[in-house]
């Protein structure tokens, strides 16, 4: 009986557990993500130099894409937006958070494995929240990877951005990561379905990109710009004006609604056999 | 009824969309036996498991635990139960110790001596990754997860699927030491010899109704055995049908063969007024009980 009321009371472990469970793959990302960062900074001298050619090919590009990626690319901050914080770096932390945060609840329901695991003394909501954490501690280890990355080698490759402003751009990135993560979990948690929950977010995703992307081109879409997180995750450019704490708090919202979400479809319904 | 019985089930119902439950279930599991709970697979077993750890919540009715609400109170519900479950998901990339020792943390730590020794009682490798393992390997990983908090309340799906005949010894012995600290256990299985030899009462679930619940010794007592005397001469059947203990008789030569119902004095005495050759009988086992209730469609 000693022991149960020491597991009532304390029912550990499992915040620890599930940054364990996510090394492995989070050792992955942060590979990538640091290759992707090394890769793009060593280009940029040669990029830079035949910047004149550059700039008559980006002048042909759709107005869509030049939206989005900007059309600076001879500068460093217009570069690594373009290479990196709208492109490359964004696609690999939303696939790193979609797929976490689907496989969190939906991924192990879907396995059959957390029959066992909810038949300790975890609650559902400990085991929802401590997924959640962890998930939200590798996207933020994600972008830091970056962060470090650019601001030490960047440099080395004629790469000069504010480091205030590449740190406020990393976490923009990260913040975005856990509001589509959020998403993700809150479909998985709620359905069980994983397949759901990565084609629901990665599908807001693309969606939301696109709309950003043309509606300051389209006046038909201009009203609806407000509704995609990209909006609030580039406009204004974080690599060029720094640190916008209410274009972050739009992006945390939509996580914290995805985690409300995910809470109350998650606790409320019965579980998959 | 004690009011902190292990489980008690009160026109438990749960029903779902395309799949049956349970309709009005109600049942005590007592503190210190072992519970049989027989049916073929989409009768309802697993369903009513499910409910007493809160992964299913009830249409109607209630099942309590301890006493306890299983969603209400969850996990003083669940720090004493131990549960295996009859589709097994286990953490394939981890060795069995790495799964073992997690699960003894989010029970608020075990000594690591005690899941040694089960895993040596049940020979099973340790340092082998889950995946690697056998179907039968996986689910002592499984038992010994349910079993290594010596909880008061065991309640195991169909626990020895894949189980090779030593292991399964080795688990009768753990359910006997289970009972032995006071323990309860309740055993879903449709494996009938298991259940007869381990279980002290049964619930027999018939598509997600409870047919009868009952001592095995009871049930046996109740159960139709059958009879057949070989006699020196002919003897009509007319002579044992009439017997109130006789379901049905029939003749054929010097043979004759009785279907009866309880005790069997009154048989006998009257065969005894004949030459007996021969006589065959043999203990109903629970599998011919489970088929007569079968077929009765629970009307005895």
């Amino acid at each position: 009986m000693s022991t149960a009321t020491v597991a009532l009371e304390h029912p550990g472990g499992f915040l620890a557990k599930s940054v364990r469970d996510q090394r492995r793959a989070a050792t992955g990302w942060m590979i990538g993500i640091v290759a992707i960062a090394l890769l793009y900074a060593s280009l940029f001298p040669s990029i830079k130099a035949s910047s004149a050619d550059l700039q008559s090919y980006i002048d042909k590009l759709p107005d869509a894409l030049k939206n989005v990626l900007g059309t600076d690319y001879a500068s460093p901050a217009g570069y690594l937006r373009g290479e990196i914080f709208s492109s490359m770096g964004v696609i690999l932390l939303l696939i790193y958070a979609i797929g976490a945060g689907a496989r969190a609840i939906a991924g192990e329901e879907e396995a059959r494995s957390l029959d066992l695991l909810l038949s300790t003394p975890l609650r559902r909501s400990q085991v929802l929240r401590d997924k959640a954490l962890a998930t939200v501690a590798i996207a933020v280890a994600l972008g830091a990877a970056l962060f470090v990355v650019l601001a030490i080698l960047g440099p080395v490759f004629q790469l000069h951005v504010a480091v205030g402003n590449l740190a406020a751009a990393c976490l923009m990135l990260a913040s975005l990561a856990c509001a589509f993560g959020a998403i993700a979990l809150a479909v998985g948690a709620t359905t069980g379905r994983r397949v759901w929950a990565i084609a629901v977010a990665a599908g807001i995703a693309v969606v939301t990109y696109i709309l950003n992307a043309v509606a300051p081109t389209v006046s038909a879409l201009e009203p609806l710009r407000p509704l995609s997180p990209f909006r609030w995750y580039l406009e204004p450019d974080p690599l060029v004006t720094g640190f916008h704490p209410a274009n972050a708090a739009v992006l945390l919202g939509i996580a914290a609604v995805g985690y409300a979400i995910a809470f109350v479809g998650f606790t409320r319904r019965d579980l998959a056999a | 009824m004690r009011r902190d019985a292990p489980i008690l089930a009160e026109a438990l119902t749960k029903s779902y969309g395309t799949t049956r439950g349970v309709v009005d279930l109600s049942f005590e599991v007592h503190a210190g036996e072992v519970f049989g709970y027989l049916g073929p697979n989409g009768a309802g077993k697993s369903t009513t498991i499910r409910t007493m750890l809160d992964f299913l919540r009830p249409t109607a009715g209630r099942i309590a635990v301890f006493g306890l609400d299983p969603r209400a109170d969850g996990p003083a519900i669940r720090s004493r139960v131990g549960y295996v479950p009859g589709e097994l998901g286990l953490y394939e990339r981890l060795t069995g110790a790495e799964y073992l020792q997690d699960f003894a943390e989010f029970r608020g730590g075990l000594p690591r001596e005690r899941i040694d020794g089960y895993a040596e009682r049940l020979k099973l490798d340790l340092a082998t990754r889950i995946h690697e393992l056998s179907h039968g390997n996986k689910r002592k990983v499984a038992l010994i997860q349910a079993f290594m908090h010596e909880p008061d309340l065991l309640v195991l799906d169909e626990p020895t699927q894949g189980l090779d005949p030593l292991g399964q010894q080795e688990f009768y012995a753990m359910i006997a030491e289970a009972r032995a600290r006071g323990g309860t256990v309740f055993l879903s299985s449709h494996v009938m010899p298991e259940v007869e030899r381990i279980c002290d009462r049964v619930a027999i679930l018939r598509e997600g109704r409870l047919i009868t619940v009952d001592d095995i010794g009871d049930l046996k007592a109740k159960a139709l055995r059958t009879i057949e005397f070989h006699f020196a001469e002919e003897v009509p059947a007319e002579r044992f049908s009439t017997l109130p203990s006789v379901v049905t008789a029939t003749a054929l030569g010097d043979t004759v063969r009785l279907t009866v119902r309880g005790e069997l004095d009154e048989v006998v005495k009257q065969a005894a007024a004949h030459t007996v050759v021969d006589v065959t009988t043999r203990e109903p086992t629970l599998e011919d009980i489970f088929l007569n209730l079968y077929e009765d469609g629970g009307a005895s």
